[in-house]
Order: C-alpha cells, then structure tokens, then sequence
C-alpha cells in the first residue's frame, strides 16, 4: 500500500509503492501541502514512471523560487530509477 | 521471500520453469492485483529483489500504456509469465487494439534541460534499460508485447544488483 504524510520532523515521508494507481492520491497531497521540497523515500519501496512524472511537476513548482527538489534516504533499485532516467541530476536525491 | 540458491549442487534437478497465465480488468486499478500475481511467482522462484523490480515495473509501463492509450478496447489483458531458472520471459495481449508498436517508440532525451522535461515517454525508455529483450507482433487486432528479463541471480551477494538489465537492455531506437 502506498501511504503519504507528515513524518515526525515534518518532512514528507512516503512508503509503500509510488505506481500508477496512487499519483491521484500523491498529487492531492503535494498540492494541499504548498509547495513542499523535501521527501523522506524511508519507506518507499517502488517509483514507476507515473510517480516520476508527479516528483518532476512538483520539482517545476520549486524551480520559481530557485530551489530544487530533496529526496532523502532512497533506497538502490529507486536510485537506479533515477539514474536511468537523469532524474538523479534533475533532483537532489541521497541514499 | 526465498532464495535460490546460486549454483545448483551436483545432480540436482533444475526445477521446471514456473508459467502462469491471467487476465486483468482494463483499468489502472487492477495494478494492485496484478502486482501480487506477479510477485507471488517471482517469490516462489526466488527471484531476487533487483530482477523483481525490474519486472514488475515493466509490467506497469506496458499495462498502464495499453490501458491508457487504448481504453476503449473491449476485454480484459493477458498477462503470462514464464518464469525459468535463468531468465524471466512475460507477454502481454491485448485482443481488441490497434496497431502500435512500442518497441518503435523514441528515446527520452534524459540530458534536456529540466524547463524542457515532460513526464511523458519515460516509461518505455525505462523498460528498456531494464529488460533484454522487447518483442512487439500485430495481428488481427491483436497487440502482444513480449519481454525477457535475464535474472542477474538470487544470492546473499546480489543484494546490491542493479536495477538495469546486466546486458545493457534491449535494442533502442535513435531519438527522432
């Protein structure tokens, strides 16, 4: 299951699988969040490309005030996803 | 999840390969579904974490695609999955589409400047990085997409495997 939410240090923390199904439900809480630029991937354990798209939307979002999207504690199959991509060089993304 | 062994023992037998077949309602919601089928095989073949992901997610990209860009298709989607000792085989069939090929579809531009990146079209070029092979055959309406993911081995040691097909990936076309 796929869970989105404040963690203990108000960071956006997300857990389970990022896929398809749950963008609706990622993007709602991105866009009621303001525009957030920190996410915990703790306890995330899969992004497809459809969870990509919402990262790279909020990304564009932070790029008005000349931030960048953070993406900590992400684990290697989800870094590789990155790097396939080119993500890894679009976002600030630690392991 | 269960783990195979890395090399089988003298006069073993190599088990037969796995080989199921489902169907699954023309929706993005029977993702959920479609993942616990797919990974109750891999985990009863000990598939290794890395080769699990890289498989379910193609599964995703391709289903999601069909689903998408043919939702008003009739019936539900074929999935089959063959699962041997050394290599993970699946195909997906769609029986009321129109031709398209994805194996056709152009490379994502990865290097673009970020103001210029769309979401759009990641999904094949990432398939493609991660499966060694990508079939596509059309006939009478039917679209079937196959796929073969050589497994890169379940051992403690491939804990840190990479998510990427250990070849390379399939044949990509040039960026239009």
């Amino acid at each position: 299951m796929f869970e989105i939410g404040y963690g203990e240090d108000g960071v956006i923390a997300l857990s389970g699988r990022f896929d398809a199904a749950q963008c609706d439900k990622a993007q709602g809480f991105i866009d009621a969040a303001g525009v957030p630029h920190v996410f915990d991937f703790r306890g995330l354990e899969y992004i497809s490309s459809a969870g990509l798209g919402v990262l790279l939307k909020a990304h564009k979002r932070l790029l008005a005030s000349g931030a960048r999207l953070r993406l900590i504690n992400v684990n290697n199959h989800i870094y590789d996803i990155f790097r396939f991509s080119g993500f890894d060089k679009v976002f600030d993304v630690a392991r | 999840m269960t783990e195979k062994p890395a090399h089988s023992a003298p006069g073993s037998v190599t088990p037969e390969p796995l080989h199921q077949r489902r169907t699954f309602a023309r929706s993005i919601a029977s993702l959920d579904e479609i993942f616990a089928f797919v990974r109750a095989l891999l985990d009863a073949r000990g598939v290794g974490e890395a080769d699990a992901y890289a498989i379910v997610m193609t599964i995703e990209e391709l289903f999601t695609n069909m689903v998408k860009y043919n939702a008003a298709g009739s019936g539900r989607i074929g999935l089959e999955i063959e699962c041997g000792s050394d290599a993970v085989v699946c195909r997906l069939t769609d029986h009321d589409s129109e031709r398209f090929d994805v194996t056709r579809a152009p490379d994502v531009d990865i290097h673009q400047p970020v103001e210029q990146r769309r979401p759009g079209g990641l999904g094949i070029h990432l398939v493609r990085r991660m499966v060694d092979a990508l079939d596509y055959d059309y006939s009478g309406r039917r679209s079937r997409i196959s796929f073969r993911r050589t497994l890169t081995g379940t051992a403690a040691g491939k804990e840190n495997a990479s998510v990427g097909s250990a070849s390379g990936g399939s044949d990509k076309p040039g960026l239009t």
